[in-house]
């Protein structure tokens, strides 16, 4: 009886400590998801950019990941030089990328479309290098940090579970931004002629599309998708001129896992790519979170080339 | 036309006269070319323009005569009766296959006497390589992977400690704060990018945990530049050690942070090997979230009473920096490289590699700008007088921790919460 009565406590004690243990990882799958499902939707807007001018021009822009630093670089000036709230500065920040990606177009797409495909795509690596290098020769390598933004450090706390403010608004742009672009493309006029031009642009020429225009648009608007993630970033990331390079590759995986010029297939691919990253990197190990990604890339590519929503 | 062809053969002469002349000029220049092989681009720039600027500052003092400076050869303006010593910086990017075409490319195109670098252990491993096959001297300055210096090489010199000193040091800390404040610090977790530096940092803290009876419980490598570390801190909160050793460097240095700010989890004392923590720049970024956290330092401004003949020679390095920065450990060891190895050309009397090497390997250095104050080499070429003291940033500075007799104040332990600052 001693013997039973002696053990009853630390039973209960296993008792507990058996329902502590299961409501610890119970709360922690759920705060991986979260935090899957918040990096997803950040992949996806930066995604959406690349997959609109892929789907309407069968360009792939390599300096994608450039657009998205130089996006940074605008909001963190704003924010240190004039005290913007990256709140805010992501209008400028999408604006100067709208701009820079109609340029892009005018200055050195446009000669390109009418040679070889690869001429376009080598066009634009280069454009990579020379905004890399002009950032890094005029900001230096320094990593440039915005601190007392008004997300900075701000969190929802839904019971254990926490939701990081900066990125909880980043995720919230995306989906709204998205959400306009996917509306624009499928519902307006504008967006029936972007269709058009991707489908038939000597019929859609003969129908009195202004194809041209329309290729800057589509290239300006996927410039200010990036440049509005961009935008939102320095509230939490640091500045640099190397911070696309690994955004932009995970941006092509969500482009080509959900097929090249689907915008909900990139989305849906990028919350896909964040979640596998997110359990990935803590079921397995965090080393390989990537390894899982790009893994998981060329088993989707193997039984879909064309990707998940490919048209 | 016959005009023309004379005045054409006689500028073509007077071109070659000219050639020949400059050549022979040349010839008779006393120079030695020393490489410097840091990353000048890359996630690890911002510390590679610093070291070059570092090994700048040591030759700028070596080649003129600076007497406000009290450091070895600063009272002369050459070494070897008139040779002056002349800078060929490459960069590797942060790269090691890089780094070993470019330390090919400095000995065999540029004729680079030595070489200096490279940083990133990664890169320092290869490139040393290419020197020590060639016979030419590789000076390190900071890269702290152990497995460096135990590779039996002949022509490779190390400054700064290593990850193994650094890991015995940091466990001392943490023997210490149970014995003397009953800390209760039993597990401890080990974060660090899945490089040569990384890896090698965390194996050497392994071992030192295991000797000093502390369990490793979170052993959690990343991608460097990774876009986000939201697993890998998920992952030490739900082990929730004790203590952590960091090896992030860089960008990810402030990530890290910042995420563990996010999730609002520290531990309760963090400890950092040659890292993000280091560079002055980035904890004056962090502000406040920077506070609390300690690492290994060899330099630091707060270092000033310890190493009074820093002073003169940061304000030359602060001009050579943009935007202008004190020294700091990494930087700092590379300025002590190119010193010793000037001293050792000029009592060696001798560019002979070999003699070169003995005497390095026979002499005790006189280094004001090392902690020690001395550097010595032992056989794999470690510097035995190397040290570092362990700091903690406390209102933006860096505080003199551990060793208590060298401690300007107290280990603030644990760390204060995200929520309480």
């Amino acid at each position: 009886m001693n013997f039973f009565s002696s053990l009853l406590p630390n039973f209960q004690q296993l008792v507990d400590g058996f329902y502590f243990e299961r409501r610890f990882l119970t709360t922690m799958f759920f705060q991986v998801a979260i935090d899957g499902l918040l990096t997803g939707m950040l992949y996806g807007l930066v995604a959406s950019g690349l997959s609109l001018i892929w789907g309407v021009m069968d360009v792939i822009n390599f300096a994608h990941g450039e657009f998205l630093m130089v996006a940074m670089y605008v909001s963190y000036w704003l924010g240190f030089l004039m005290h913007v709230d990256p709140i805010v500065s992501w209008i400028a920040s999408g604006a100067f990328c709208f701009l820079l990606g109609v340029l892009t177009y005018k200055l050195i797409i446009r000669h390109c479309l009418s040679g070889p495909p690869l001429s376009a795509l080598l066009a634009t690596f280069g454009l990579a290098m020379i905004l890399k290098n002009v950032c890094l020769n005029r900001f230096s390598p320094n990593f440039r940090l915005l601190t007392g933004t008004l997300l900075d450090g701000k969190k929802i706390m839904l019971g254990n579970l926490i939701l990081p403010l900066p990125q909880l608004v980043t995720a919230i742009f995306a989906l709204v931004v998205v959400f306009i672009v996917y509306y624009i493309i499928k519902r307006t006029r504008l967006g029936w002629a972007i269709q058009a031009t991707a489908m038939d642009k000597e019929a859609a020429e003969l129908m009195g599309i202004k194809t041209d225009w329309i290729f800057a648009f589509v290239f300006g608007l996927g410039g200010a998708c990036v440049g509005i993630a961009g935008g939102l970033l320095p509230s939490y990331l640091a500045v640099h001129p190397e911070v696309g390079g690994l955004f932009s590759l995970i941006a092509f995986i969500a482009v080509a896992m959900g097929g090249f010029g689907s915008i909900p297939g990139a989305l849906l691919a990028a919350l896909f790519i964040g979640l596998i990253e997110a359990f990935g990197g803590f079921y397995i190990a965090p080393v390989f979170k990537y390894v899982v990604v790009f893994g998981l890339y060329i088993v989707v590519v193997m039984f879909k080339p064309k990707g998940l929503f490919g048209w | 036309m016959n005009f023309k062809k004379s005045i054409f053969v006689l500028l073509f002469v007077v071109i070659l006269v000219l050639g020949i002349f400059s050549g022979m000029v040349m010839a008779e220049e006393k120079i030695i070319k020393i490489g410097t092989l840091f990353p000048l681009t890359g996630s690890c720039a911002l510390a590679g323009q610093r070291c070059k600027s570092a090994v700048e500052t040591a030759i700028e003092v070596i080649n003129n005569i600076h007497t406000e400076c009290k450091v070895p050869l600063a009272n002369q303006s050459s070494v070897l009766d008139g040779y002056k010593f002349v800078l060929v910086s490459a960069d590797h990017q942060g790269k090691p296959d890089v780094g070993k075409t470019e330390a090919e490319r400095l000995f065999n195109q540029e004729k680079v006497y030595a070489i200096i670098g490279c940083y990133n252990s990664a890169v320092t491993k290869p490139a040393s390589f290419v020197a020590e096959r060639q016979k030419k001297l590789f000076m390190c300055g900071c890269s702290s992977s152990a497995a460096l210096t135990e590779r039996d090489f002949k022509y490779f010199f190390r400054m700064a400690p290593t990850d193994k000193t650094e890991s015995i040091e940091f466990c001392e800390v943490l023997t210490w704060l149970n014995e003397t404040k009953n800390a209760g610090i039993k597990t401890i977790g080990i974060i660090y990018e899945n490089t040569e530096f990384g890896k090698h940092a965390a194996d050497e803290g392994k071992l030192a945990a295991e000797a000093a009876g502390f369990e490793v419980t979170a052993d959690v490598a990343f991608a460097p530049g990774a876009t986000n570390l939201n697993s890998e801190v998920q992952t030490l909160k739900a082990k929730n050690p004790d203590a952590v050793f960091g090896a992030c460097l860089g960008g990810d240095y402030t990530l890290w942070v910042r995420t563990m700010k996010q999730m609002n989890w520290l531990p309760k004392i963090a400890l950092n090997y040659c890292t993000g923590y280091q560079d002055p720049v980035i904890a004056q970024q962090l502000g406040d979230d920077a506070n609390y956290f300690m690492g290994g330092t060899g330099y630091a401004p707060e270092f000033a009473e310890l190493m009074p003949a820093v002073a003169a020679v940061e304000e030359i390095y602060k001009v050579k920096t943009d935007p202008s920065v004190p020294f700091d450990s990494d930087s700092i060891q590379e300025a002590v490289a190119m010193f010793v190895l000037a001293q050792a050309i000029e009592k060696a009397g001798t560019l002979d590699y070999d003699k070169v090497r003995d005497v390095l390997y026979a002499n005790e250095w006189d280094s004001p700008l090392s902690m020690g104050g001395k550097v010595a080499f032992v056989l794999g070429g470690q510097n035995s007088k190397a040290m570092s003291m362990m700091t903690q940033l406390q209102g933006g500075g860096y505080k003199r921790v551990f060793p208590v007799e060298l401690a300007t104040n107290e280990i603030i332990f644990p760390m204060v919460p995200w929520d309480k600052r």
